[in-house]
Order: C-alpha cells, then sequence, then structure tokens
C-alpha cells in the first residue's frame, strides 16, 4: 500500500501472528466495517440497492467463504453447495414453522447451518475414497438427491404445491426485521462474525490441517492427520456456513421460495466466486462474489448509463457474452484469482515508486 | 573414520523376519536387524534394493505380509501411519513431501499437530486456550528455525524455496514432532557438497543434542561411513550385511553388490 510496515517490530509472536499484523491494515478495515454498518442506513438508499446489490452480495459471499473452506483450503471439490443451501433454508424453515417459541432468526439460522453441516457430514463420507473430479461428480449426486427430496417430501414443504414457501414477521434480539435496513445489518452482522471465526480457524492448527490433506494427503498422514476425521470437519463447517448462507437467502432475500432457488446453477455460480476471487482466501470470497453478483448487474445498466439505446433482449446477451468473456480472461491473467491479483499489487505498491 | 558414537545398547526397534511383496514382486525378503536407542543405523543398497519399502514398513505405510515389528517393547505386525506418528516415528521422504502452498513457519507449525488439543470451539474465537497454544508451539518451532538456520525463509511459500532449503525445512518438520526414531529417507540426495556438509551437521547435531534415534538412507557412501553407528546393507530385498561402517566395507558380499563380480 501507500505505507509500509517500517518501524512496526513485533515483541512477541502473539503480535506477528495478528490477522493484521500492520496498524494501517488494522484502521482501514476497522474503517471498513464501520462504514458497512453505518453508511448504508445514513445515506438512505434505496431498496432496489439493498435487495439486489448489497444483500445478495453479502449473503453470496459467506456461502463463498464456506466452500472456499472446503474447496480452497481442504482441496475437496463441491459440487453441492446449492443443495446444501436448500439444506440450510428448509431446515431454518421447518424450525420456524413448526417451533413458533424459537423463532428468533438467530436461533433459525443457527438451526439450518447445523442441519446442513450434518447432511454435508454424510455426503462428506465418499472424500475418504475418491478424490478431484470423482469427488465432485459424487458431490453433484448430492445436489440431485437434495433437489429431488425438497422436490418429494412434502413434510419438509410444509405440503405446499411445488414445494413453494413462505416467511414473514421476522424479528431477530426482539427487533423486528421488516425493513431492507435491518435486513441487510442482519446479514452484515452475521458475516462478519462468521468471517472473523473463518479467518480463525484457518490460522490455527484445523487450518493448518485442511491445508496439508489439501497439499499432499499422504505426508499429512504420516506426520498423525487422520484424513477422514480432517475431512469431515471440512465438509462439515463449510456447510454449516452454505447452510446459514441458505437460510438467510431464503428468509431475508428471497422471503418465498421454492427447491428451484437451489439448484445446480447456484452450486456453480459459488464455485466460480471461489475460483475467481480466489482458491485458499477469505478475502477472495468476497472479492468473487462482488465479482459475480456486480458484473451482470454493471453490464446491464451500462448501455442506459452512455445514452446507448438496445433493446433488452440484446442487452441480456451481450451480457452473458462479455461476462463469460471476462471470466476467460481473469483466468487466463491471473489463475489464482483476484486475491492473487490483490496481493500482487500490494507487494508492487509496497514498493512504490522505486522499482526495488 | 568412525565418529564417538552415542548409542547405548538398549534396542529401540527390531523387525524380524519381515517380508512384503506387492503381487508376484518381492520387495523385501525374510529381513531382521534392529536400532538402537541414540544410534545412528543407516540403510544403504543399490537402487530398487527395498530400502524405501523398509521404512515404509516401519512407519506403518506398508503392511509386510511376514514377520513382526517391535517398538518401544510392543511386538505388532501391523499399524497405521498415524498410530506410529503418535508412537514418536517422524519421518522425511525421498522425493520431498512438504505442503507447498503453506510457508516454512506453518509446515514445521503441522509437525506439532499430534500436541495441540484445543477444539474446533476454542480454535473458532482464538481466544483463551487456543491462542496460548498457538504461542507455546510457535516458541518451540522457531527454536528449530534458529536451529536450522533458516529464519530468513520463515514467511516464504515452501513451494518458492530451492531444493536444498526444502530438504531442511522437512528435516524441520520431522523434528517438531520431537521424535524418538526419526527415519531419513535420502536426505542429502541431489545436494552440492556444501549443502551435504550442512545437512550432515544438523543430522549429528539432532542425535547429540535431543539425543534422537536417527535411521537413514543415503547413497553417498562417505557420508554413511562418516555419521552412521552402524550399517545394515540390502541388495535385491535380502539382507547382505549389518555392522559397524569397517566391517560393512569389508564384506565381500557388499563389494559384489556395489561394484559387481566377474563370473
Amino acid at each position: 500500500m501507500l505505507y509500509r510496515e517500517a518501524g512496526q517490530f513485533k515483541t512477541s509472536y502473539d503480535a506477528d501472528q495478528a490477522i493484521f499484523p500492520i496498524l494501517q491494515d488494522r484502521i482501514f478495515v476497522l474503517a471498513l466495517i464501520a462504514i458497512a454498518f453505518l453508511a448504508p442506513p445514513a445515506l438512505g438508499m434505496s431498496e432496489y440497492l439493498y435487495t439486489e446489490i448489497l444483500i445478495p452480495f453479502l449473503i453470496f459471499s459467506l456461502a463463498a467463504v464456506g466452500l472456499n473452506i472446503l474447496v480452497g483450503y481442504c482441496g475437496q471439490v463441491s459440487l453441492g453447495t446449492g443443495g446444501f443451501m436448500a439444506v440450510g433454508a428448509y431446515a431454518a424453515y421447518n424450525l420456524w414453522l413448526r417451533v413458533p417459541a424459537v423463532n428468533d432468526l438467530v436461533i433459525v439460522f443457527l438451526f439450518g447451518g447445523l442441519m446442513a453441516a450434518g447432511v454435508g457430514i454424510l455426503f462428506g463420507l465418499p472424500s475418504l475414497r475418491i478424490k478431484g473430479f470423482y469427488l465432485a461428480v459424487a458431490t453433484l449426486a448430492a445436489q440431485f438427491f437434495l433437489d429431488w427430496v425438497f422436490a418429494r417430501v412434502k413434510w419438509l414443504t410444509n405440503y405446499t404445491p411445488s414445494g413453494s414457501v413462505a416467511v414473514g414477521n421476522l424479528s431477530a434480539f426482539g427487533i423486528d426485521i421488516d425493513t431492507p435496513v435491518a435486513r441487510y445489518v442482519l446479514i452484515l452482522a452475521i458475516v462478519a462474525v462468521l468471517t472473523l471465526v473463518a479467518k480463525n480457524l484457518v490460522r490455527g492448527h484445523i487450518g493448518r490441517s485442511w491445508m496439508a490433506i489439501r497439499d499432499m494427503d499422504i505426508a499429512a498422514e504420516i506426520i498423525g492427520f487422520r484424513p477422514l476425521r480432517t475431512k469431515l470437519l471440512a465438509f462439515a463447517v463449510s456447510s454449516f456456513y452454505v447452510g446459514i448462507a441458505g437460510a438467510m437467502y431464503g428468509f431475508l432475500r428471497l422471503g418465498a421460495w421454492e427447491p428451484l432457488a437451489f439448484d445446480i446453477n447456484r452450486s456453480f455460480a459459488i464455485l466460480f466466486m471461489v475460483i475467481i476471487g480466489g482458491l485458499g482466501s477469505i478475502l477472495g470470497s468476497f472479492l468473487g462474489a462482488a465479482f459475480i453478483v456486480l458484473t451482470p448487474i454493471i453490464l446491464n445498466q451500462l448501455p442506459g448509463w452512455l445514452g446507448i439505446s438496445m433493446s433488452t433482449a440484446l442487452i441480456s446477451h451481450l451480457e452473458f457474452v462479455i461476462f463469460g468473456a471476462m471470466i476467460v480472461f481473469f483466468l487466463i491473467v491471473e489463475p489464482h484469482g483476484l486475491a492473487r491479483l490483490w496481493a500482487i499489487a500490494k507487494e508492487k505498491l509496497r514498493l512504490w515508486p522505486f522499482p526495488h | 573414520m568412525a565418529r564417538a558414537s552415542h548409542a547405548g545398547t538398549d534396542v529401540l526397534l527390531s523387525v524380524e523376519n519381515i517380508s512384503l511383496s506387492f503381487g508376484g514382486v518381492k520387495a523385501l525378503t525374510d529381513i531382521s536387524f534392529d536400532i538402537r536407542k541414540g544410534e545412528i543405523r543407516a540403510i544403504i543398497g543399490p537402487n530398487g534394493a527395498g530400502k524405501s519399502s523398509m521404512l515404509n514398513c516401519i512407519n506403518g505405510f506398508y503392511h509386510p505380509q511376514e514377520g513382526r515389528i517391535t517398538y518401544k517393547g510392543v511386538t505388532r505386525r501391523q499399524m497405521r501411519p498415524h498410530e506410529a506418528a503418535e508412537q514418536g516415528i517422524a519421518r522425511t521422504f525421498q522425493n520431498i513431501a512438504l505442503f507447498k502452498g503453506m510457508s516454512t513457519l506453518d509446515n514445521i507449525m503441522t509437525g506439532r499437530n499430534l500436541r495441540m488439543k484445543t477444539g474446533l470451539l476454542a480454535q473458532a474465537l482464538h481466544w483463551g486456550p487456543a491462542r496460548r497454544e498457538e504461542v507455546e508451539h510457535r516458541a518451540f518451532v522457531e527454536r528449530i528455525i534458529d536451529f536450522l538456520e533458516i529464519q530468513h525463509i520463515r514467511k516464504v511459500p515452501v513451494g518458492r524455496l530451492p531444493y536444498g532449503l526444502q530438504k531442511r525445512v522437512e528435516l524441520g518438520r520431522a523434528l517438531a514432532a520431537e521424535p524418538d526414531l526419526l527415519l531419513l529417507d535420502e536426505p542429502m540426495a541431489g545436494m552440492n557438497l556444501e549443502e551435504k556438509q550442512d545437512m550432515c551437521r544438523f543430522v549429528l547435531d539432532v542425535n547429540e543434542q535431543f539425543g534422537t534415534t536417527i535411521c537413514l538412507i543415503e547413497h553417498d557412501m562417505g557420508v554413511v561411513m562418516d555419521i552412521s553407528d552402524r550399517v545394515v546393507v540390502l541388495d535385491y530385498g535380502k539382507k547382505i550385511g549389518d555392522g559397524t561402517p569397517d566391517v560393512v566395507k569389508a564384506n565381500p558380499d557388499v563389494i559384489a553388490a556395489y561394484l559387481g563380480t566377474s563370473h
């Protein structure tokens, strides 16, 4: 950055192991979080901005963090993200519907996350024997199976036709969550806490066990890691995050949804976020989610901003073409994702304006 | 010249009549030898002699069809690799098996994994015990980093390091487990003279300072004869020699295996 770490000496390992060892970084991140909490409500932004941009961005960021734990940190490819989101959403819905005594959203979401974690462990079991593309196919089976369950097991969707369910009169901590601002702040708080937790996990010995399995599973086993336990823990934690993201997506973004909201396309979209953002990077999950959520919207609006008149069909087709080309471009320029681009930029700026 | 030995007479590990085959290929046939507490034991032999297979049997990665392994007085047919790790057997690999995406520091920290006990919740909050544990083990790992003189690459991803340093980091990861028995599979392969000398010094220092028993495979005869207390020689999966470097050097079968015989 435009500042350097010069003069900031660490006198304890604790200080050296902080998430942001440089003072300016800490100030910057705290300021960013404060702005995220305070600015949108204060500016009185339109509902469109909340429901179409900020809320989806945050929810998908959380799902991407979850998937990144599994794919980026533990090296287990999963195409079942949509299915695990559905588990979170419908588990949360059933608790909310059937046990009115605990309709606090935080508890409801936690329940959704825990159920998704359980299902994740179940579908993670084959990972002991199969790896790579083959595991991806096995998790694809999870996606289709879970789609089928929510379409066919009527009890789970309260016997509504086509499995479409709706929620209303939501509250968390005794506060009604009925405005876009309230929904946004609740989501932001949950995402902030869970992101911190994810960062703590990946920098501790649990995160090292995941990365060891990812980088060389045989060596990891020989120095004492238990492959099955480690992989299943990654599946559980990952699915927990994805499940909470699914529950939030259903409750706070859609309000009413059917199983189709969590189909295979959702799985792919979140996997793309992780790959484009950067495998094995928490920051990358956010960058990837921002890219996938924002780019189509910007491309869609761009002709209007530039004063070019085009038919909506042409715009939406162009959007697909340009979006696809951008994905390919980014993957060629930096296969390690946006997070690596950011790291390289930081490394360069550290010396700027000097070449060495 | 053989060095002054630190070996006692207690046997730490003994293998008896080990046979290992892969289908029709006999990798090891009826191998018996022992490793005494505190000694540096070398396993040598031409390529394909079964040296690495022998190490793989000792740390539970291969399961021999016949024979017994007695370690710390407990006899077993086979065990899982993580059980071997829990009982104090650590190893390095012929082809470096580091975690390439992680830094030197994190790689060596993984060697402490069996001693890190805090659970998921404490880790998630990075609070209290989890934080203390992380700092305690970091302090231990820093001592190893000092010992191996790799302070400058502490935070560099190991995939970016040159070969010789990677070998050193891998030794560090094995040492971090504070093993009783350290298995080194060709620790000096592919190194230049200076790197070899450094590595010899580290191996001898580990043996002397920490009292670690070492079993190593090495092709450089100069190194083997200099640093090891006793040498076992394998050829085509059979044991053809066993004893002090001087005894092995004079053994006609060993000379034949290495230099060939005229028929």
